[in-house]
């Protein structure tokens, strides 16, 4: 593919006269895992805010299969193929799996006013979209507040995919999860990507980044620290930058100091 | 068969389907539903006016409270889907005064004050005003982010302050309409022909001249002319009696594993018992005398014992009896025994309490030892849903307290609905077993048992000691059919193997198609038949409905029916059920709202329903269709349930929201067009503080007050419960004052109800770990999943 797929170019976005996010470049393709890292505060929600249609970028460009493209809302972003996993998991927890499954984009039948949804459909659809996730729902009318943290991370990249997206944005999908289930979603994104997706990854972990992803971008207040691709960065090139290097060795320089005085 | 236990039924069991899911008999689907408290309360309330107040229960009492119902129904619904989407609307009762007066102002003479519309103007002018005073509630909530606490609470003090000046402005006073002017605006017939429609039920009164148009419609019959046993009754009592009997055949179909052929030996057996029944039920029914009611009462238990054990050995396939537990269960002997000693025991224990012995009682002197009695049986009761729940926990001694306190207290009011009550709590602790022993292998068969003896007991008390005609026999019918529902449940289910697989729909599309059409044609033939009769549109069309939709149920039911007696469909039991429970209602139907020639006639109160009741109805079922089948419905979920989530996933949720401001602004203009064009007049006070009644009612219907769950259907039912409630306590003759008490104790009652079965009954079916509620959910307690989790981490 000579153009990408997705292109973020110099993306950038203010608050009044704060700068949330700046000079952002990077491109996302189909069958990659592109990570986003950063710590708290670095721009992460921002950057996926824009990309979901949530918020609008002020400057820079953010090019679709080559045509430039400005998503006005999240129903946008998500017609263009964009669906996002948020952190909070974008579920209703007193609604059942099907209905959170399809919310927004129920499958209807019937003539107005009559029109009503297709509920048989919806929860066969629901079940199988799950197995094909590995995950054997009982019962699709059970709600979604029963089920685990990895469970519902699965609810919504089912969804995701199953919903014709192509660019899949997962919002620090293993920051509230024990560590076996951190470990399932991890091959849940790796599944994704096999499946032909674009994976666009938001992390503060770079353990759980390296193995997976095959891009890296890193945040930092607000500033893009730089692009690279998996073959030009070791495990612990990215930890170190992750980890803030040049802080840590300017206050390991400055308690050696304040040791001598 | 070495993993076949009878702790684990399931994994044998299973045919089709996911082996892990048990299957949930129709009780416990109920017991999930949001509005079981309100249902439980409807019930309740009821039957303790109907007791307390004979003509409560009477055609005229029922469109006394369902009158009040109505406009409280119509605005608690649409409040209901609000607050389910998250949001209160505290200008909704003003709102419907505000409409009411605008159509009046807009439409009398100048000369009144008014601006001297055509109706056919001011009631869409007056809609559109409505609407747009949802949008901006809607708008402004949604723009500011504001609580609509506030916004709403902003707009119903202007709201009300407008109806103050304006009418003081215009008219010179906190009136308006007062002088009738609304009559002489242009299109008052029509619109009143819908607003202002009402069927009067007993015109050859009204046309003699004996009750004037205002007369009260409290229905009295002339005294000493006492109960008309007549076709309606009739009508009632073998409608109850072939629902019942549907109901419980659609129960156990749910239930039990079907054997592959019949058994001619139980088909037999069940045919004799029928007979037998039915022959009893005549005998009682035909014969005077207190000895035909002995014999009518023991011939009908005894048949419909026989009939369904009949059925069930003929239909049902026996218990699997390998495995550890099969040595505890007793035999099909035993249990029969059972049966039969417990309405031996009910008999004696009914002789006991003959009015003719009213002696051998003395040893329960005055009111407290009647309450030390009901205590005493109470205790027992208690005793037994602990017993039958097989451990004890906090919870269940409250249910115990709850069912100890209604008897208790009541025997304190009136010696005989103190004893309907007693039995009716023992009653509803039956239906709790049968309901959470649906989930065990074991059922607590002999404390089921003992309910139904219990039930037995009561039938027989009150067939002997009261001195009405119509209590007697009425509630001996439905007594006996709650007794044996619950005693042969719980025999049939050990006769019987519980299936663990969720069941198919039936397959009656034929019958169905039939049906409708049917129905449809019905209703077509019928409303011309009304026409020519020379009777009203609206009036025809309902009637025309009604019959259709009567004709349709008929085919639909004879289809259920034959496809349980000569198929083997999967699905059947769920269409018999449903037979059943429509037979049920319709024999309440012709109970309670159809009023005879004899009884028109010694009625000295005009009897009338009015048109809000249809609108009730229609609000009833549109808001639950709305919420349960389409995507709105979803929606109105999912806002109010997490807003940014359904807003990410690509929810409208801004104009989701307006559109519910708009529906209960729309509301209110419906119920102040009803109010006006019933009034006549407006006073500028109407309908102010009414919003709070919409949200008590609707929370009373099983809504969360925090948004995401709730019910329509509940919060009509919630709006019925305070009509009986507001206007029973008058048919009682007690102090009106009280009414707040009782309205106080019920939110309460129907609030913890909800939670605790709504809790409990999710719960039931999991047959491993026991549950811990999950930390992110405040009011539904919900189990962790274990056995997924762990499967998913193998991978």
């Amino acid at each position: 593919m000579s153009t990408e797929f997705l292109e973020m170019k110099n993306l950038s976005k203010f608050y009044g006269n704060i700068i949330a996010l700046t000079g952002v470049t990077t491109t996302v393709n189909p069958g990659e895992v592109t990570c986003v890292l950063g710590d708290n505060g670095a721009g992460k929600s921002t950057f996926i805010k824009i990309l979901a249609g949530v918020h609008q970028h002020d400057e820079g460009e953010l090019i679709l299969e080559g045509a430039e493209v400005k998503f006005a809302s999240p129903r946008e972003a998500l017609s263009a193929g964009i669906a996002t996993v948020y952190q909070d998991l974008a579920m209703v927890p007193l609604m059942s799996v099907w209905r959170n499954f399809f919310l927004g984009q129920e499958p209807r039948k019937g003539m107005w006013p009559f029109r009503q949804i297709d509920i048989d459909k919806a929860k066969t659809i629901a079940k199988d979209e799950m197995a094909k996730m590995g995950i054997d729902i009982r019962d699709t009318e059970q709600s979604v507040g029963t089920l685990s943290g990895g469970e519902r991370q699965s609810v919504a990249i089912a969804r995701a995919s199953y919903f014709g997206a192509r660019v899949l944005i997962l919002d620090e999908p293993t920051s509230a999860l024990g560590v076996k289930q951190s470990g399932v979603v991890l091959r849940r994104i790796v599944e994704a990507r096999d499946q032909g997706l674009a994976v666009i990854f938001i992390t503060h972990n770079p353990h759980h980044a390296y193995p997976v992803g095959d891009r890296f971008v890193i945040l930092k207040r607000g500033r893009a620290l730089g692009n690279w691709a998996k073959e030009e960065l070791s495990q612990a090139e990215l930890t170190q930058l992750m980890a803030g290097g040049a802080e840590l060795e300017q206050l390991q320089h400055e308690l050696a100091q304040a040791g001598t005085d | 068969m070495a993993e076949t236990t009878n702790d684990k039924p399931a994994e044998s069991a299973a045919d089709s389907g996911d082996e892990r899911l048990a299957h949930r008999g129709p009780i416990q689907t109920l017991l999930t539903r949001p509005e079981i408290g309100a249902l439980l309360g409807l019930v309740g309330v009821g039957v303790m006016f109907w007791l307390v107040a004979g003509q409560f229960g009477t055609v005229g009492g029922i469109a006394n409270f369902l009158d009040t119902a109505a406009i409280l129904g119509i605005m608690a619904v649409p409040v209901a889907l609000l607050m389910i989407g998250g949001e209160f609307d505290l200008s909704s009762g003003a709102m419907t005064g505000a409409t009411a007066m605008v159509v009046v102002l807009l439409s009398i003479d100048p000369g009144s004050g008014g601006a001297g519309l055509n109706l056919f103007m001011a009631v869409p002018l007056t809609l559109a005003l409505a609407l747009s005073i949802g949008w901006f509630n809607g708008t402004v909530v949604d723009r500011t982010s504001l609580p609509s606490f506030i916004v709403t609470l902003g707009t119903f003090f202007i709201l009300w302050g407008g109806k103050l000046g304006f009418a003081k402005l215009f008219t010179d006073k906190v009136i308006v309409g007062d002088g009738g002017q609304l009559k002489d605006a242009g299109g008052f017939d029509f619109w009143s022909s819908i607003f202002g429609a009402e069927w009067v039920l007993n015109p050859q009164k009204v046309e003699s001249g004996e009750i004037d148009e205002s007369g009260q419609a409290i229905l009295e019959i002339v005294p000493g002319t006492g109960h008309i046993w007549d076709g309606r009754d009739w009508a009632w009592a073998g409608l109850l009696i072939v629902g019942g009997a549907a109901l419980l055949l659609g129960v156990l179909e749910l239930t039990y594993r079907r054997r592959s052929a019949y058994k001619m030996s139980g088909i037999a057996a069940s045919a004799v018992g029928v007979a037998v029944a039915v022959a009893g039920f005549v005998y009682l029914l035909t014969q005077g005398g207190s000895a035909s009611e002995w014999i009518g009462g023991i011939l009908i238990a005894a048949g419909v014992l026989a009939g369904v054990s009949g059925w069930c050995v003929a239909r049902y396939e026996p218990a699997d009896r390998s495995g550890a537990g099969a040595a505890n269960a007793p035999g099909l002997a035993s249990r029969l025994g059972a049966g039969v000693a417990g309405i031996v025991l009910g008999v004696v224990i009914a002789l006991l309490m003959d009015s003719g012995n009213t002696e051998r009682l003395g040893f329960l002197p005055g009111a407290a030892g009647r309450t030390v009695f009901a205590i005493g049986i109470a205790v027992a009761g208690v005793l037994a849903v602990l017993a039958a729940m097989g451990r004890i926990r906090m919870t269940y001694p409250l249910i115990g307290a709850a069912i100890m306190f209604i008897p208790t207290v009541s025997f304190l009011v009136t010696g005989q609905a103190a004893r309907v009550l007693l039995f009716g709590g023992l009653a509803g602790a039956g239906v709790l077993l049968l309901a959470s022993s649906a989930g065990r292998s074991r059922m607590p068969l002999v404390f089921s048992l003992l309910s139904a003896v219990a039930l037995v007991v009561l039938a027989f008390f009150i067939q002997l000691e009261s001195t009405s005609r119509k209590l007697r026999v009425e509630l001996f019918v439905v007594l006996l059919l709650i007794a044996l529902l619950v005693a042969v449940a719980a025999l049939a289910s050990h006769l019987c193997q519980r299936r663990q697989t969720a069941v198919a729909s039936a397959d009656l599309g034929p019958w169905a198609r039939v049906g409708a059409v049917a129905g449809l044609a019905g209703v077509v033939v019928f409303a011309i038949l009304e026409l020519i009769d020379g009777d009203g549109i609206i009036y025809s069309v309902v009637v025309g409905i009604a019959k259709g939709a009567l004709v349709a149920f008929a085919v639909y039911a004879a289809g259920a029916l034959y496809k349980l007696l000569f198929t083997s469909d999967e699905g059947t039991g769920r269409a018999v059920v449903v037979v059943g429970a429509g037979l049920v209602a319709l024999s309440f139907i012709a109970r309670l709202l159809f009023i005879t020639t004899e009884e028109a006639l010694a009625t000295n109160a005009r009897t009338s329903f009015r048109v809000q009741v249809l609108f009730l109805l229609l609000y009833a079922a549109a808001g639950t269709w709305v919420l349960a089948k389409t995507q709105f419905g979803n929606w109105i979920f999912a806002v109010g349930g997490n807003k940014e989530a359904a807003r990410s996933v690509g929810v409208p949720a801004a104009r989701a929201k307006t559109t519910l401001f708009m529906l209960v602004s729309g509301s209110a203009w419906l119920a102040g067009m009803l109010i006006a064009f019933r009034q006549l007049s407006v006073q500028a006070d109407v309908g102010n503080g009414d919003e709070f009644r919409y949200i008590i009612v609707a929370v009373v219907g099983g809504n969360l007050l925090t948004g995401g769950y709730g019910s329509a259907l509940g919060a009509a039912i919630g709006a019925i419960i305070w009509g009986m409630i507001s206007q029973g306590i008058g048919f009682a003759l007690w102090n009106s004052n009280w009414q707040f008490l009782v309205l106080g104790a019920l939110l309460l009652v129907a609030v913890i109800v909800n939670n605790y079965i709504r809790g409990r009954a999710e719960k039931a079916p999991v047959r491993t770990e026991k549950a811990k509620p999950d930390q992110a959910e405040i009011t539904i307690v919900v189990p962790k999943e274990p056995a997924s989790g762990a499967k998913e981490d193998q991978q």
